[in-house]
């Protein structure tokens, strides 16, 4: 099957990844061959009575509810690249506004 | 090891061994800052711990709150983690000194760590050849006599398949046996921390100390750490099945050879042996294809340089950083995984992709639970289709790159574990061979693996 | 308000309520809940979204999520699965939310409330669901860029979805204010729109009256009170309406409402539709609950509003309306049963007049407390019905208790109020007003006999209040015939 570059480019807007336009033929090339190998999953017919499998524990834990924070070595100001009177800061959004959330 | 002394000793020995070492491109922690955390951590350590004094690397997808994490990505240069993972912990309580962050293809997506953004690291044996990945870092580390010990992790393989290449020994436990926190995210439900070593019981020593419950990991099980077992006289009363579809017939006739030898020398250990079919083994890389991917896409959206990392762009607005930061942080083969993996969970192609691919999952989790339950104990199995391949002959066609995890992935779907250790060399490359185990009977692995080891000639040609 | 809704229009509203849960630690980590933390001082690497990190359920967020669904009537399911809601903005760090989307915790319940339009009517709950909320961005705090504030990421939400049941915005409201009361009831929530524990968007949409076919629908957010929500719909219908009225069409999109303005503006320029790409969170096994603790969150439901108001009309012989103003807060109710239930035990109805009017008057005026103990309250009701004092003034004993405690009789002694009931005191007193007064009397006996009253009052008065009004009346009533 063949990917298109306007399906490359609607994928990459929703991964929100920058995908250049001298990228864009080997990347759908090269996504056309993946998804075409990996499809060959359909040659197998759908089967009745296998329990989907899942690793790991069969059912949830829980957790108790108290406060009873996992310490941080050093907090958000030094990990983040922008930081201002306690707050996360990024670009303001621009092709849309928000309400504040 | 109990005197501070010899551990002070060891911090200092591995320090200059990690230098030696350099070329390979395998450490990415800076000698100065190694040197000294070393020292440091030697004279921290608990004399009464079981590893103590041991050096042991870790790959850098694991958090560490000594060194920077960043997954081999530029999207997490100097970044430093303010918590340390669970596995990391757990040895440096047992008294290891963690040696230094190993390089590593990019959040550990690729089979030849030839997809690092910094650089890749080569086989200790020969430059031009790749040293397997995504582990590649720590399993060149270990073939080189830098460290005894390294942890890596596997996602579709990443430690066996390396070990195979580099001529060391690598574990897989059973998924839920190790705590993946701390772990960055890949593929989550085929995500573990493995081990390589020098041995067996260099490996295992490692494995069972980083082992056992977690309560910050959902997806970990109640259990107590793994007992080692003893090594054992004799293979008597272990049944080993060969899966039939793990030898087609194009088989690179060297590795069918050394696997033929190390199956000979398993029934002179006394061990039965028979074959088995695996039905749906062809399956399995198609289906690994979708599911790591489709989960990959979700653990990484994470990176878009709000909240932590660099940041790639002086943008007006956020998407711009978003799309900047995602764009040029990540690496070719991290890109194409995050698109496919968004384009088979995508509205229209979920069900023919994503829903189908978790159903031969289960199928091919049946086959092995079939086997098992035929009175299979173990399987014995090639590690890789073929030794270290040269740099650059793979990189650029992504699905021959992912064939070289044939036989590995398989284990990583069942969640069950698996050991590969050295039985030959072909054209002086080494090559592995795999034991696939049951569901937390690590031990039973272990014990096929500590007796074949002992007998194989794994330097002496297949 | 331009346009209301004319016979010709049908209005169609759908509602999904996010109520957070009463739990101290957030859904997947210990971090606090507690509101007004300075910013991203309740964070850790979970709810930062760092690599590496893992969720861990927490257990009282499924309790609560559970005993909520049972209030609503929902058909909880004993193996309900996490998924991953995959979108980028600000304020979701790790780049997906953590909810349930194909088996989610319960489905299929249902809230009756009454509508201004029609009646006992029923809301349809399709489904109820856990999930965690997300962190807060702030446009307008620094130019140019959003601040992210994310105490908030984690903390556990219930997600409500009805059906398209409601056919007015006044509807929407009384449905809204029954959930919010039903919840605080279950003790799961305080619901409370200003503190963002409950927060509300709706999907509106018009139709000819009598078309069977739905119309396009439009999700309208940042509606921020129970006011706002009438106010929100109305806005939004109306402007469907408009546009249909004009020849246009109805554009599927997201608004967002303004209070300033009581306008609704789209909230991107370009509509981007969402693919959330929704799958099984990995990190999570599936969510299984075995039938005895789900019978447990059964048995921790208190009794619920409806049943409550029921009883109170039937048990204590009240008003509908009466039984609703009692019934309207559980700790008012609990509060009320216990006044009548008190030592010798007050007359239901009289208690329940002075709970409706003092009590509650009182509690508004100082922070919802309920000042006065239940017996306290009771013995003042049982020093009017014998006389003691009179009902104004045991209004004062009550704010006199209220403010500063004590033992009601107490209270009144010492503030002088004990009722004067010897027959004596009183027939001076009445003598004295009478004497005062010789106009009135004598207009009382041409046949005002309204006057009754006016001297009735002018005895409290002389005697500062201390009279009993009843035998005052009654010995007016004998020396006025003389």
């Amino acid at each position: 099957m063949s990917v298109t570059h306007d399906e490359v480019l609607k994928i990459a807007r929703l991964a929100e990844l920058d995908v250049s336009e001298d990228a864009l033929p080997l990347l759908a090339e090269q996504m056309s061959r993946i998804l075409d190998y990996v499809a060959q999953i359909n040659a197998v017919p759908a089967s009745e009575g296998v329990k989907p499998f899942v690793p790991g524990p069969d059912a949830l834990r829980f957790r108790v509810d108290e406060v009873k924070p996992i310490p941080l070595a050093f907090g958000p100001e030094t990990l983040a690249p922008a930081f201002k009177d306690g707050f996360f800061l990024v670009p303001k959004l621009g092709a849309f506004e928000g309400a504040d959330s | 090891m109990t005197d501070p002394s010899e551990a002070l000793a060891s911090a200092k020995a591995t320090a200059d061994r990690l230098v030696k070492a350099k070329r390979f491109n395998a450490c990415l922690t800076p000698v100065r800052e190694l040197r000294k955390a070393l020292v440091t951590q030697a004279q921290a350590a608990h004399p009464s711990g079981v590893l103590y004094g041991m050096p042991v690397a870790v790959k850098d997808n694991i958090c560490t709150l000594e060194f920077t994490t960043t997954c081999g990505s530029k999207i997490l240069e100097g970044y430093r983690s303010p918590y340390e993972a669970t596995a990391v912990a757990k040895l440096k309580a047992a008294g290891a000194l963690m040696a230094g962050k190993t390089n590593c293809d990019e959040f550990a997506m690729g089979s030849s760590t030839e997809h690092s953004a910094y650089g890749r690291v080569l086989h200790p044996f020969d430059k031009t050849r790749v040293p397997g990945g995504s582990s590649g870092g720590s399993a060149a580390l270990v073939a080189a006599g830098a460290v005894p010990a390294a942890l890596g992790s596997e996602t579709g393989g990443s430690v066996r398949q390396p070990a195979s290449l580099c001529g060391v020994v690598g574990i897989k436990p059973t998924y839920g046996r190790v705590s993946r926190w701390g772990l960055v995210a890949f593929g989550s439900s085929l995500d573990q921390i493995g081990v390589l070593g020098r041995s067996v019981h260099d490996a295992a020593r490692v494995l069972s100390v980083i082992s056992g419950r977690d309560p910050k990991d959902s997806t970990c099980e109640e259990r107590d750490p793994l007992r080692l077992p003893n090594v054992p006289e004799s293979l008597q009363g272990f049944v080993i099945g060969i899966p039939k579809e793990y030898f087609p017939a194009d088989l690179d006739p060297a590795v069918r050879r050394a696997c033929d030898r190390a199956v000979r020398l398993l029934k002179e250990l006394g061990a039965a042996v028979r074959e088995v079919a695996l039905p749906h083994t062809a399956y399995a890389v198609p289906t690994y294809y979708i599911l790591a991917p489709a989960e990959a896409s979700s653990n990484l959206a994470r990176y878009d340089g709000a909240r932590y990392g660099p940041r790639f762009d002086g943008s007006a607005d956020v998407r711009a950083l978003y799309r900047t930061t995602r764009g040029e942080g990540f690496g070719p083969e991290v890109r194409r995984r995050i698109l496919l993996g968004t384009y088979v969970l995508s509205s229209g192609y979920y069900d023919a992709y994503y829903r189908k691919a978790q159903q031969m999952r289960a199928l091919i989790a049946q086959d092995f639970r079939n086997a098992f339950d035929r009175g299979v104990d173990l399987l014995f199995t090639p590690t890789t289709p073929s030794p270290a391949f040269k740099a650059g002959e793979k990189v650029n066609d992504p699905v021959a790159m992912y064939l070289s995890d044939i036989f590995t992935v398989t284990a990583n779907l069942a969640g069950v574990p698996a050991i590969s250790i050295p039985i030959g060399r072909i054209k002086g490359l080494p090559l592995g061979g795999q034991f696939i185990g049951q569901a937390f009977l690590e031990d039973e692995m272990l014990e096929a693996a500590y007796a074949l080891e002992r007998v194989v000639p794994a330097t002496e040609e297949a | 308000m331009a346009g209301t809704a004319t016979p010709e229009w049908e209005t169609v509203i759908g509602l999904e309520t996010h109520v957070q849960l009463r739990t101290v630690s957030k859904m997947f980590c210990g971090c606090s809940t507690a509101f007004g933390a300075p910013p991203n001082t309740n964070v850790c690497p979970v709810c930062l979204g760092l690599p590496g990190a893992l969720p861990m359920a927490n257990g009282l967020a499924l309790q609560l999520a559970v005993r909520a669904a049972l209030a609503l009537g929902c058909t909880v399911h004993p193996r309900s699965v996490f998924a991953r809601k995959n979108y980028f903005y600000p304020d979701l760090p790790k780049g997906y939310q953590i909810s349930q989307f194909e088996q989610p915790l319960s489905t299929d319940g249902s809230l009756s409330y009454l509508s201004p339009d029609r009646g006992i009517a029923t809301a349809t709950i399709q489904r109820l669901h856990v999930e965690e909320d997300a962190g807060k961005s702030l446009h307008d705090r620094f130019p140019k860029q959003t601040a992210i504030d994310l105490n908030r990421c984690g903390v556990p939400l219930i997600e409500i979805v009805t059906g398209p049941d409601f056919r007015s915005p006044h509807e929407a409201r009384a449905y809204l204010l029954t959930l919010k009361q039903v919840l605080e009831y279950a003790g799961v929530s305080d619901c409370d729109m200003e503190k963002g524990s409950l927060r509300v968007d709706a999907n509106v949409s018009v139709r000819r009256v009598g078309e069977a076919v739905l119309g396009t629908k439009t999700e309208v957010k940042n509606i921020n009170s129970f006011a706002y929500v009438e106010k929100a719909l109305t806005v939004e219908r109306d402007r469907q309406i408009a546009v249909l009225d004009a020849g246009g069409k109805v554009e599927q999109q997201t608004l967002l409402y303004d209070a300033k303005t009581n306008a609704v503006r789209p909230q991107r320029a370009k509509e981007e539709s969402h693919d959330y790409r929704y799958f099984p969170d990995p990190d999570l096994p599936p969510l299984v609950l075995r039938e005895e603790f789900i019978a447990e969150q059964q048995a921790l439901l208190p009794e619920l509003p409806a049943k409550k108001r029921e009883r109170f009309v039937e048990k204590y012989a009240l008003s509908v309306t009466d039984a609703a103003v009692l019934t309207a807060d559980r700790a008012v109710a609990d509060y009320y049963e216990a006044v009548v239930h008190a030592g010798s035990g007050a007359d239901a109805k009289v208690a329940a007049n002075w709970v409706m009017t003092e009590v509650l008057a009182d509690a508004k005026d100082h922070g919802d407390g309920l000042r006065v103990q239940p017996g306290a309250l009771a013995n003042l009701i049982g020093l009017v019905r014998g006389s003691t004092l009179s009902h104004q003034a045991a209004k004062r004993v009550f704010s006199e208790v209220a403010e500063h405690g004590g033992e009601p009789r107490n209270v009144a002694e010492a503030l002088g109020l004990i009722q004067v009931a010897d027959t004596g005191v009183v027939a001076r007193w009445v003598s004295e007003v009478l004497g005062a007064h010789p106009a009135e009397v004598e207009r009382y006996h041409k046949g005002e006999t309204k006057l009754l009253q006016f001297f009735v009052g002018q005895v409290m008065k002389v005697s500062r209040g201390k009279a009993d009004p009843k035998l005052a009346q009654r010995v007016l009533e004998e020396k006025l015939v003389a």
